[in-house]
């Protein structure tokens, strides 16, 4: 490894740090789509910021571009307050029309401006460690490390100085706002730093790439905890796993690198999405299997407890009445039969003292849904557990 | 009651994502009553209706109408769904959504005519709506809103009749309109379902009742069943209604 | 350019088709509020592009929209079945898609740059559009698909519109439901995949709502809807393919987003009966009457104390009420409520009239 190459993966760790911060929270909120709002509609505000400073790394072009993403937000939620057009459709609406005009303002100054589109989605990582910071005449390493290095600790420090506020106001807005802390300010301060963190990541890794930035180790690590810290230490941890075995994938396909972080995000989301313990795809439908049979038990269980006539009683009757398939009354009946819930005798399926005392249980708690009367019952059942 | 049974409901139970929310249900309703399901929040009210009609798909149990299964006999079924569950930005007019109660009869790909045109217009004046056909069905009144949906089902010309919390948010003269339409409805020999929420209205209103929380707590005719301690049973806290006998 | 050129006309064609079919679709997007779902799906089409190309080696626009195509189905199930198997919300399913598949597709597209092949030259063209590429069997392919998008529009119109109102009724009335949605949906994705060429893949949900969006604002019948957004998108198709022929290095793609914006802020702003210019007016209008009735029924107020109704009252007497304005006493005057006579003014019978109804009004209203 060369010394540009250990700068790459450090740059692109310390985005992959700075964008899942703001993402963890973007996908609580379930405003995870305004992040790829916000990424489209900051190119005008580079480019114009490019126009003043000549620099793509000065401050003043960052604060410019942020400006533009909180003038997206604002932008949309008034349309979505006029009430022309449903919500979601504002989103639609304002970012690809403010990134066409980025698009063309690019497109149209060619020849002083020294973004390409290619650059604007893709970014240009490999080129960052060429930009080279020079401080009283010593090489201090690239601009873009100190810039997104900056971002990051200004984000750091708002985490851990609103910590609680923005985790009181993610999970419950009017809690928060009679505890005193002001959901607005939170969710404006939220959407700036998202704003900041997007334009100093823009450079890096492109517009859309952001957004998979945010969104993808947020909504992976979310499939495995729902604890906001460990929350946000995952998708810390998915960012910067994801940056650097994407750029060595980059390496080997000699592709872009940006774009092979992201596969890289696909590829961990996918596992988390299929494997995950309790969230994950195959153990859901593990579960709804388990509940079904469980669901059907107890039903069945409840119609013999509901119903004392023999003939609503008889073994055929599960396929006619309840019109069950034959396959499922018979492993609902072997279920019964198993935990001694019930008897058959001729053909007549009785209930046992246990099966019973625990459908009276059951019911008891679906109907008044109170946890404490089912504790002993979460064991053996699925059902009450979630 | 010596009226046939119009509609049978057989260990009927549902689950939301597997959770209960229905539990073996078995009900009988004749026909020609005017019959209110009450219970609590979450007890399952709409969810009965609609998995009577086949929009949720119950675990178990099943549906008759008239003795055949509901899949058979759609035609002789109309249904106004809470008023809350559509866009009322939509594009469309009163009496566009009217007509719409034909469309069932209709079936797949021919057009709604004059025929249709004329029923949906008589529907309308039923409702006392006729002014307001041509107007956008944003720009009506709760009150009017919920006449439009009674019209669409009445424009569907069933022999029995579902209606979920018709009564919500109207005004008071609509409430009045619609409890009169239904009475005539019953009059006609129609079986009407209400799910309903004032208690204080159930004596008055309806002559059949049916207690739901979760399980059946109890269903039967208004004079017969309609107490306190039913009331104790569905709500689980003791409640005492002034009931005007 | 030359405008009356081959070319040209064939472009203007193809743009104007696509816009046509896009709005007309874009308007059933709109309204089943799946906005973004366009988005996510154009994203997600471009790793099918390169794949396509990957496998054929070929350059013709259909192979690689077949796999545009496939790869677009597969992003929208995959949407499906994170919302309905895990607890995550339909906002982060569409980013997540939309963000993973098109960085995956940047991979691929980068890494066939690199190959020795010379011929995949053009793939660029996918990202913001480049409508100069069109050819005429592009065209062809354009027009077949919308005809037959528009036959079964018509053909299947009642069933569209009362899924679109009510699909919970449509269940009722024996309406197969899941058969009229995946027709909607497949008809969307196919739109969206035939616009990737002209406007890309970035910017290709604009091109659905834009035309939607606007056309709403005039209108409050869906076949109006429909047709007025297939008109404006046909036109933004047009307009922004002639600007951007005849600028250089401009992509077609972001032109024909802002023509459409511009119908679109057109609209908004200037609907008579949605549009914000003529709701302000109006809103304006309703304060100006709420504060002269405010007034007047102050001075209703003080002259209920004289038997005399039309007994003078000095003008300094309002000045411990905030809102009159000697605006608002003219007015009252040119409306006939009082007279003014020096710095005294009373209320004719006519005014205290119209206040004792506004009393009585507001009365009603509590």
């Amino acid at each position: 490894m060369n010394n540009a190459q250990v700068e790459i993966q450090l740059i692109a760790s310390l985005v992959a740090i700075a964008c899942a911060i703001p993402g963890t929270f973007l996908v609580l909120r379930k405003m995870a789509m305004i992040s790829d709002a916000i990424s489209h509609s900051i190119l005008p505000g580079i480019v114009i910021g490019f126009f003043i400073t000549q620099d793509l790394n000065s401050p003043i072009l960052i604060l410019l571009a942020a400006l533009t993403g909180i003038i997206t937000v604002v932008l949309v939620e008034y349309i979505q307050k006029t009430g022309l057009v449903k919500e979601d459709t504002a989103i639609g609406l304002v970012f690809p029309i403010l990134f066409s005009i980025g698009v063309i303002m690019i497109a149209k100054n060619a020849n002083d401006v020294h973004l390409d589109i290619d650059a604007v989605l893709l970014g240009e990582l490999a080129f960052t460690p060429f930009d080279r910071l020079i401080w009283f005449g010593t090489d201090v390493g690239p601009k873009s490390l100190w810039l997104i290095g900056g971002i990051l600790v200004l984000t750091l420090v708002l985490l851990f100085a609103f910590f609680k506020e923005l985790k009181v106001s993610t999970f419950d807005e009017g809690l928060s706002a009679s505890l005193g802390f002001s959901p607005i300010l939170i969710h404006y301060g939220l959407m700036s730093v998202s704003s900041v963190t997007t334009v100093g990541a823009f450079e890096a890794v492109g517009a859309i790439l952001v957004v998979a930035l945010m969104i993808a180790p947020a909504a992976s690590a979310y499939l495995l905890t729902t604890n906001l810290k460990k929350m946000l230490l995952l998708a810390v941890g998915f960012g910067v796993f994801s940056a650097i075995s994407g750029y060595w994938l980059a390496h080997t396909l000699d592709a872009s690198i940006a774009g092979s972080i992201t596969t890289m995000l696909g590829l961990v989301f996918l596992l988390v999405y299929l494997f995950a313990p309790s969230k994950g795809v195959i153990a859901v439908l593990y579960r709804e299997k388990q509940q079904r049979t469980e669901v059907s038990l107890l039903t069945f269980l409840l119609h013999l407890k509901n119903h004392d006539e023999l003939e609503e009683r008889h073994v055929n009757h599960l396929r006619e009445h309840i019109n069950w398939q034959k396959v499922r009354a018979k492993s609902v009946l072997d279920l019964a039969l198993k935990n001694n819930m019930i008897v058959i005798n001729k053909n007549i399926v009785s209930l046992t003292e246990k099966g019973n005392t625990f459908t009276t249980k059951a019911i008891d708690y679906i109907i008044t849904n109170k946890d404490a009367q089912i504790e002993d019952m979460k064991d053996d059942f699925f059902l009450f557990r979630g | 009651m010596s009226n046939p049974i119009a509609i049978k409901v057989d260990d009927l139970t549902v689950a939301y994502n597997y959770k209960p929310v229905l539990w073996d249900i078995d009900l009988e309703i004749p026909e020609g009553v005017l019959m209110a399901i009450v219970g609590p929040n979450g007890a399952g009210k709409s969810t009965l209706i609609k998995s009577i009609l086949g929009i949720l798909k119950p675990i178990a149990g099943s549906v008759s109408i008239y003795g055949k299964p509901y899949k058979k006999q759609r035609d002789l079924v109309a249904y106004v769904p809470q008023k809350g569950s559509v866009d009322w930005d939509f594009p469309t007019t009163a009496l566009d959504v009217v007509t719409m109660g034909t469309y069932g009869a209709l079936g797949w790909i021919k057009r709604p005519g004059q025929k249709e045109k004329k029923a949906a217009l008589e529907a309308l004046e039923k409702v006392g709506m006729l002014p307001f056909k041509g107007r956008q069905i944003s720009q009506l009144s709760g009150g009017q809103q919920q006449r439009i949906f009674l019209a669409r089902a009445l424009v569907q010309n069933a022999s029995i009749y579902f209606m979920d919390e018709p009564f919500q948010g109207v005004d008071a003269t609509t409430e009045i309109a619609i409890i009169n339409i239904l009475k005539e409805l019953r009059k006609a020999g129609k079986t009407v379902v209400v799910v309903h929420h004032d208690l204080q209205t159930v004596p008055e209103y309806f002559d059949w009742v049916t207690f739901l929380n979760v399980k059946k707590i109890a269903t039967g005719a208004v004079k017969d069943i309609f107490n306190d301690d039913n009331l104790t049973k569905t709500y689980g806290i003791n409640f005492k209604v002034s009931v005007n006998k | 350019m030359n405008f009356t050129d081959y070319t040209f006309l064939v472009i203007a064609i193809g743009t104007a088709i696509l816009g046509a079919v896009c709005g007309m679709l874009g308007s059933f997007a709109v309204l089943r509020k799946q906005s973004l779902l366009g988005d996510a799906i154009s994203h997600a089409a471009l790793p099918g592009i390169a794949i396509a190309f990957l496998i054929t080696g070929a350059k013709e626009s259909n192979v690689l929209l077949l796999g545009a195509l496939i790869s677009g189905l597969v992003g929208t199930f995959w949407i499906r079945g994170i919302i309905t198997k895990t607890h995550l919300k339909s906002d982060t399913a569409l980013g997540l898609i939309l963000s993973l598949f098109f960085g995956f597709g940047m991979l691929l597209l980068t890494f066939i740059q690199k190959q020795p092949n010379a011929n995949q030259a053009g793939l660029d063209k996918y990202l913001f559009g480049q409508a100069a590429t069109l050819l005429i069997a592009d065209v062809y392919l354009m027009a077949i698909v919308t005809g037959l998008c528009l036959f079964v529009l018509l053909l299947f119109w009642k069933e569209f519109k009362i899924l679109l109102f009510d699909a919970d009724y449509t269940k009722t009335l024996g309406f197969n439901t899941k058969f009229i949605d995946v027709l909607i949906t497949s008809f969307i994705v196919l739109a969206i995949v035939l616009g990737l060429q002209t406007v890309g893949v970035v910017l290709m949900s604009a091109m659905l709502l834009a035309p939607a969006a606007a056309a709403r604002q005039w209108t409050n019948s869906l076949s109006t809807m429909v047709i007025l957004a297939a008109v404006f998108g046909a036109f933004s198709g047009v307009f922004g393919t002639v600007i951007s022929a005849s600028q250089n290095n401009l992509s077609t793609g972001p032109v024909i987003v802002i023509v459409a914006g511009v119908f679109v802020l057109v609209s908004f702003v200037f609907s008579p009966s949605r549009g914000l210019l003529f709701k302000q007016i109006r809103f304006m209008k309703n304060r100006r009457d709420l504060e002269l009735y405010k007034t007047l029924s102050f001075m209703h107020h003080i002259a209920e104390t004289h038997e005399d109704i039309s007994h003078p009252h000095s003008i300094k007497l309002l000045n411990n009420f905030q809102g009159f304005t000697r605006k608002t006493l003219q007015e009252l005057e040119e409306k006939n409520y009082i007279t003014i006579s020096g710095l005294n003014w009373s209320l004719t019978p006519e005014g205290f009239e119209k206040a004792s109804n506004l009393y009585n009004q507001n009365f009603k209203d509590e």
